[in-house]
Protein backbone atom coordinates (compact mmCIF):
# COMPACT_ATOMS: atom_id res chain seq x y z
CA UNK A 1 0.00 0.00 0.00
CA UNK A 2 2.40 2.45 1.08
CA UNK A 3 4.82 1.65 -2.57
CA UNK A 4 1.15 2.41 -4.07
CA UNK A 5 0.96 5.77 -2.69
CA UNK A 6 4.79 6.54 -3.55
CA UNK A 7 4.15 5.29 -6.75
CA UNK A 8 1.16 7.39 -7.49
CA UNK A 9 2.76 10.30 -5.86
CA UNK A 10 5.67 10.62 -7.81
CA UNK A 11 3.41 9.60 -11.35
CA UNK A 12 1.34 12.66 -10.48
CA UNK A 13 4.79 14.80 -10.03
CA UNK A 14 5.90 13.46 -13.00
CA UNK A 15 3.13 14.38 -14.95
CA UNK A 16 2.79 18.19 -13.35
CA UNK A 17 6.44 18.46 -13.84
CA UNK A 18 6.63 17.27 -17.25
CA UNK A 19 3.43 20.10 -18.04
CA UNK A 20 5.16 22.74 -16.65
CA UNK A 21 8.90 22.09 -18.53
CA UNK A 22 6.39 21.90 -21.94
CA UNK A 23 4.67 25.14 -21.16
CA UNK A 24 7.00 27.75 -19.48
CA UNK A 25 9.68 29.72 -21.46
CA UNK A 26 12.93 28.96 -21.70
CA UNK A 27 15.68 30.70 -23.40
CA UNK A 28 18.13 29.64 -25.76
CA UNK A 29 21.43 31.10 -27.16
CA UNK A 30 21.64 30.89 -30.78
CA UNK A 31 22.34 31.58 -34.22
CA UNK A 32 19.53 31.54 -37.11
CA UNK A 33 20.71 29.47 -40.05
CA UNK A 34 17.85 29.86 -42.14
CA UNK A 35 13.91 30.06 -41.76
CA UNK A 36 11.82 27.83 -43.82
CA UNK A 37 7.97 27.30 -44.56
CA UNK A 38 6.03 23.52 -44.91
CA UNK A 39 2.96 21.70 -44.95
CA UNK A 40 2.19 19.51 -42.03
CA UNK A 41 -0.08 16.76 -41.88
CA UNK A 42 -2.04 17.55 -38.07
CA UNK A 43 -4.83 14.51 -38.65
CA UNK A 44 -3.13 12.11 -35.73
CA UNK A 45 -1.99 11.95 -31.96
CA UNK A 46 1.13 14.22 -32.38
CA UNK A 47 -1.65 17.26 -33.27
CA UNK A 48 -1.23 17.88 -29.62
CA UNK A 49 2.53 19.56 -29.87
CA UNK A 50 1.32 21.69 -32.58
CA UNK A 51 -0.54 25.06 -31.52
CA UNK A 52 -4.11 26.20 -32.30
CA UNK A 53 -3.54 29.74 -33.64
CA UNK A 54 -7.61 30.25 -34.72
CA UNK A 55 -10.84 28.16 -34.27
CA UNK A 56 -10.15 27.20 -38.08
CA UNK A 57 -6.88 25.41 -37.65
CA UNK A 58 -8.56 22.91 -34.77
CA UNK A 59 -10.57 20.95 -37.84
CA UNK A 60 -7.73 21.31 -40.33
CA UNK A 61 -5.98 18.18 -41.46
CA UNK A 62 -2.60 20.38 -42.77
CA UNK A 63 -2.04 23.63 -43.08
CA UNK A 64 1.57 25.67 -43.89
CA UNK A 65 3.81 26.16 -40.37
CA UNK A 66 6.70 28.31 -40.58
CA UNK A 67 10.31 27.04 -38.74
CA UNK A 68 13.83 28.61 -37.95
CA UNK A 69 16.71 26.63 -38.43
CA UNK A 70 19.24 27.51 -35.67
CA UNK A 71 22.61 26.12 -34.44
CA UNK A 72 22.46 26.09 -30.21
CA UNK A 73 24.79 26.48 -27.32
CA UNK A 74 24.39 23.36 -25.55
CA UNK A 75 22.75 23.39 -22.16
CA UNK A 76 22.59 20.98 -18.70
CA UNK A 77 20.16 20.34 -16.22
CA UNK A 78 17.06 22.46 -17.55
CA UNK A 79 19.56 24.92 -19.67
CA UNK A 80 21.02 26.30 -16.08
CA UNK A 81 24.66 24.54 -16.51
CA UNK A 82 25.79 26.00 -20.26
CA UNK A 83 28.24 23.22 -22.44
CA UNK A 84 30.79 24.66 -24.57
CA UNK A 85 29.53 22.43 -27.84
CA UNK A 86 26.35 23.36 -30.15
CA UNK A 87 23.47 21.53 -31.73
CA UNK A 88 21.34 22.46 -34.32
CA UNK A 89 17.55 22.92 -32.91
CA UNK A 90 14.98 23.40 -35.24
CA UNK A 91 11.89 25.92 -33.94
CA UNK A 92 8.62 25.97 -35.29
CA UNK A 93 6.66 29.77 -35.64
CA UNK A 94 3.37 29.56 -34.86
CA UNK A 95 0.39 31.76 -32.91
CA UNK A 96 -0.91 30.33 -29.59
CA UNK A 97 -3.94 32.61 -30.19
CA UNK A 98 -6.62 32.60 -27.49
CA UNK A 99 -5.54 28.96 -26.18
CA UNK A 100 -3.28 26.77 -24.44
CA UNK A 101 -0.60 27.75 -23.87
CA UNK A 102 -1.04 30.95 -22.85
CA UNK A 103 1.77 32.97 -24.35
CA UNK A 104 -0.97 35.28 -26.44
CA UNK A 105 1.14 34.93 -29.63
CA UNK A 106 -0.23 36.43 -32.36
CA UNK A 107 3.04 38.27 -33.78
CA UNK A 108 4.32 35.10 -35.51
CA UNK A 109 4.87 36.86 -39.18
CA UNK A 110 6.38 39.63 -37.26
CA UNK A 111 8.71 36.84 -35.56
CA UNK A 112 9.70 35.00 -38.91
CA UNK A 113 11.12 38.29 -40.13
CA UNK A 114 13.31 39.38 -36.90
CA UNK A 115 15.28 35.82 -37.47
CA UNK A 116 15.48 36.45 -40.73
CA UNK A 117 16.82 39.65 -40.52
CA UNK A 118 19.36 37.76 -37.72
CA UNK A 119 20.84 34.99 -40.29
CA UNK A 120 24.26 34.41 -40.39
CA UNK A 121 27.21 31.86 -40.95
CA UNK A 122 29.52 30.20 -38.69
CA UNK A 123 32.62 32.29 -40.17
CA UNK A 124 30.30 35.15 -38.90
CA UNK A 125 28.02 34.63 -36.20
CA UNK A 126 25.22 36.90 -35.06
CA UNK A 127 23.98 35.35 -31.51
CA UNK A 128 20.93 35.67 -30.10
CA UNK A 129 18.25 34.87 -27.22
CA UNK A 130 15.63 32.33 -28.18
CA UNK A 131 12.54 32.20 -26.29
CA UNK A 132 10.82 29.39 -26.62
CA UNK A 133 8.26 26.71 -24.80
CA UNK A 134 7.99 22.79 -25.91
CA UNK A 135 9.73 19.85 -27.20
CA UNK A 136 12.08 18.64 -30.26
CA UNK A 137 11.45 15.75 -30.62
CA UNK A 138 12.65 13.75 -34.00
CA UNK A 139 10.31 10.59 -33.70
CA UNK A 140 7.56 12.41 -33.27
CA UNK A 141 8.30 15.23 -35.27
CA UNK A 142 7.82 17.58 -32.16
CA UNK A 143 9.38 21.37 -32.61
CA UNK A 144 9.46 23.94 -29.68
CA UNK A 145 7.83 26.90 -30.66
CA UNK A 146 9.90 30.28 -30.19
CA UNK A 147 8.25 32.67 -28.56
CA UNK A 148 10.72 35.98 -28.94
CA UNK A 149 13.79 36.69 -30.26
CA UNK A 150 16.65 39.15 -30.02
CA UNK A 151 20.05 39.69 -30.46
CA UNK A 152 23.07 39.91 -28.20
CA UNK A 153 26.43 40.77 -28.67
CA UNK A 154 28.17 37.88 -26.93
CA UNK A 155 27.06 34.11 -26.79
CA UNK A 156 28.13 34.01 -22.99
CA UNK A 157 25.00 36.74 -21.95
CA UNK A 158 23.96 35.85 -18.71
CA UNK A 159 20.21 35.15 -18.87
CA UNK A 160 17.64 35.43 -15.18
CA UNK A 161 14.95 33.46 -15.89
CA UNK A 162 12.57 36.22 -13.79
CA UNK A 163 8.93 34.80 -15.26
CA UNK A 164 9.82 31.54 -14.02
CA UNK A 165 10.95 32.18 -10.87
CA UNK A 166 7.83 34.74 -10.07
CA UNK A 167 5.34 31.21 -11.85
CA UNK A 168 7.28 29.17 -9.10
CA UNK A 169 6.84 31.97 -6.01
CA UNK A 170 3.27 32.15 -6.95
CA UNK A 171 2.89 28.62 -7.37
CA UNK A 172 3.80 27.74 -3.82
CA UNK A 173 1.92 30.49 -2.18
CA UNK A 174 -1.07 29.32 -3.87
CA UNK A 175 -0.26 25.94 -2.86
CA UNK A 176 0.24 27.25 0.78
CA UNK A 177 -3.29 29.02 0.36
CA UNK A 178 -5.21 26.25 -0.82
CA UNK A 179 -3.71 24.45 1.92
CA UNK A 180 -4.98 26.96 4.80
CA UNK A 181 -8.30 27.42 3.29
CA UNK A 182 -9.20 23.46 3.36
CA UNK A 183 -8.06 23.25 6.74
CA UNK A 184 -10.20 26.22 7.72
CA UNK A 185 -12.81 24.60 5.96
CA UNK A 186 -12.42 21.66 7.72
CA UNK A 187 -11.98 23.08 10.61
CA UNK A 188 -15.35 25.33 10.86
CA UNK A 189 -17.34 23.32 8.73
CA UNK A 190 -16.54 19.34 8.15
CA UNK A 191 -15.15 18.49 11.63
CA UNK A 192 -18.17 20.12 13.77
CA UNK A 193 -20.71 18.06 11.45
CA UNK A 194 -18.73 14.82 11.52
CA UNK A 195 -18.76 15.28 15.51
CA UNK A 196 -22.61 15.91 15.08
CA UNK A 197 -22.95 12.90 13.27
CA UNK A 198 -20.86 10.69 15.50
CA UNK A 199 -23.09 11.85 18.49
CA UNK A 200 -25.81 11.13 16.70
CA UNK A 201 -24.58 7.62 15.59
CA UNK A 202 -23.83 7.05 19.91
CA UNK A 203 -27.46 8.20 20.75
CA UNK A 204 -29.22 5.96 17.95
CA UNK A 205 -26.88 3.02 19.35
CA UNK A 206 -28.08 3.55 22.85
CA UNK A 207 -31.42 3.60 22.14
CA UNK A 208 -31.46 -0.03 19.68
CA UNK A 209 -29.54 -0.99 22.55
CA UNK A 210 -32.06 0.08 25.48
CA UNK A 211 -34.87 -1.29 22.94
CA UNK A 212 -33.52 -4.19 22.60
CA UNK A 213 -33.00 -4.56 26.34
CA UNK A 214 -36.88 -4.38 26.26
CA UNK A 215 -37.75 -6.80 23.84
CA UNK A 216 -35.90 -9.12 25.32
CA UNK A 217 -37.19 -8.59 28.79
CA UNK A 218 -40.70 -8.87 26.79
CA UNK A 219 -40.02 -12.17 25.20
CA UNK A 220 -38.36 -13.29 28.67
CA UNK A 221 -42.31 -12.44 30.26
CA UNK A 222 -43.76 -15.05 27.43
CA UNK A 223 -40.89 -17.88 28.27
CA UNK A 224 -42.05 -20.64 30.51
CA UNK A 225 -41.06 -19.19 34.43
CA UNK A 226 -39.62 -21.96 35.99
CA UNK A 227 -40.35 -25.13 35.92
CA UNK A 228 -40.69 -26.45 39.11
CA UNK B 1 -13.78 32.66 -30.71
CA UNK B 2 -10.97 32.02 -28.65
CA UNK B 3 -11.35 34.93 -26.73
CA UNK B 4 -14.85 34.32 -25.75
CA UNK B 5 -14.05 31.12 -24.52
CA UNK B 6 -11.31 32.29 -22.41
CA UNK B 7 -13.21 35.31 -21.20
CA UNK B 8 -15.81 32.97 -19.81
CA UNK B 9 -14.14 30.04 -18.68
CA UNK B 10 -11.39 32.64 -17.27
CA UNK B 11 -14.63 34.23 -15.53
CA UNK B 12 -16.26 30.85 -14.07
CA UNK B 13 -12.31 29.90 -12.89
CA UNK B 14 -11.92 33.70 -11.00
CA UNK B 15 -15.18 33.51 -9.63
CA UNK B 16 -14.91 30.07 -7.96
CA UNK B 17 -11.58 31.52 -6.36
CA UNK B 18 -13.11 34.91 -5.26
CA UNK B 19 -15.80 33.02 -3.54
CA UNK B 20 -13.51 30.74 -1.69
CA UNK B 21 -10.93 33.08 -0.94
CA UNK B 22 -14.25 35.42 0.49
CA UNK B 23 -15.50 32.59 2.59
CA UNK B 24 -12.29 31.84 4.20
CA UNK B 25 -11.29 35.32 5.25
CA UNK B 26 -14.98 35.73 6.46
CA UNK B 27 -14.38 32.35 8.26
CA UNK B 28 -10.78 33.51 9.44
CA UNK B 29 -12.15 36.75 10.89
CA UNK B 30 -15.19 34.89 12.64
CA UNK B 31 -12.79 32.43 14.30
CA UNK B 32 -10.84 35.23 15.55
CA UNK B 33 -13.51 36.96 17.19
CA UNK B 34 -14.89 34.10 18.61
CA UNK B 35 -11.12 33.21 20.24
CA UNK B 36 -11.36 37.48 21.35
CA UNK B 37 -14.31 37.13 22.74
CA UNK B 38 -13.71 33.83 24.78
CA UNK B 39 -10.03 35.39 25.64
CA UNK B 40 -11.86 38.16 27.15
CA UNK B 41 -14.32 36.40 28.83
CA UNK B 42 -12.88 33.17 30.41
CA UNK B 43 -16.54 32.46 32.10
CA UNK B 44 -18.31 32.81 29.44
CA UNK B 45 -20.15 36.00 29.57
CA UNK B 46 -23.33 36.87 29.87
CA UNK B 47 -26.18 34.91 27.80
CA UNK B 48 -25.97 35.51 23.94
CA UNK B 49 -23.55 38.37 24.32
CA UNK B 50 -21.03 35.95 22.48
CA UNK B 51 -23.01 35.82 19.69
CA UNK B 52 -23.35 39.88 19.58
CA UNK B 53 -20.11 40.21 19.64
CA UNK B 54 -19.81 38.11 17.09
CA UNK B 55 -22.04 38.97 14.55
CA UNK B 56 -21.19 43.10 15.14
CA UNK B 57 -17.50 42.25 14.63
CA UNK B 58 -18.66 40.43 11.12
CA UNK B 59 -20.59 43.65 10.56
CA UNK B 60 -17.75 45.92 10.64
CA UNK B 61 -15.59 43.17 8.54
CA UNK B 62 -18.24 43.25 5.95
CA UNK B 63 -17.94 47.34 5.87
CA UNK B 64 -14.01 47.60 5.93
CA UNK B 65 -11.83 47.67 3.02
CA UNK B 66 -10.71 43.71 2.92
CA UNK B 67 -13.31 41.97 1.50
CA UNK B 68 -13.20 44.92 -1.44
CA UNK B 69 -9.83 43.73 -2.00
CA UNK B 70 -10.79 40.31 -2.64
CA UNK B 71 -12.06 41.69 -6.11
CA UNK B 72 -8.36 42.24 -6.81
CA UNK B 73 -8.92 38.44 -7.93
CA UNK B 74 -10.82 39.73 -10.94
CA UNK B 75 -8.61 42.52 -11.84
CA UNK B 76 -4.88 41.26 -11.17
CA UNK B 77 -4.93 38.37 -14.04
CA UNK B 78 -6.69 40.72 -16.54
CA UNK B 79 -3.85 43.32 -15.98
CA UNK B 80 -1.51 40.55 -15.90
CA UNK B 81 -2.85 38.88 -19.15
CA UNK B 82 -3.25 42.51 -20.91
CA UNK B 83 0.83 42.65 -20.22
CA UNK B 84 1.97 39.31 -21.28
CA UNK B 85 -0.24 40.44 -24.66
CA UNK B 86 1.61 43.35 -24.81
CA UNK B 87 5.06 42.74 -23.77
CA UNK B 88 4.78 39.52 -26.41
CA UNK B 89 3.52 41.14 -29.48
CA UNK B 90 5.77 44.32 -28.80
CA UNK B 91 8.19 44.67 -32.15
Amino acid sequence: MRRIKITFRVLVFLLIGGVLHYALPQRDIVRVVNTYQERQDLNDWTRIFWARPDDQSATLINRDVQFIQTVKQRTMLFGFIRRDSTEVMVYRNEDTGWSWPFYFKFDTANLQTEADDLLSTAEEPKWAVMTHYGWRNEYFSAFPNAIAIRPVENPNVTIIPWFNIAFFIFLMVAILFIRAMWRQFRERSVDPLLDAAGHQIDEVQAGVSARKGRISRWIGSWRAKDKR
Amino acid sequence: MGFIRLVIFGFIGLTVVYFSVSIYSRSVRKERLENEFDANHPDSGAPGARDTFVSEGLRAYDASIRPKLIGLIYVVPTVVIGTIIVMINAN
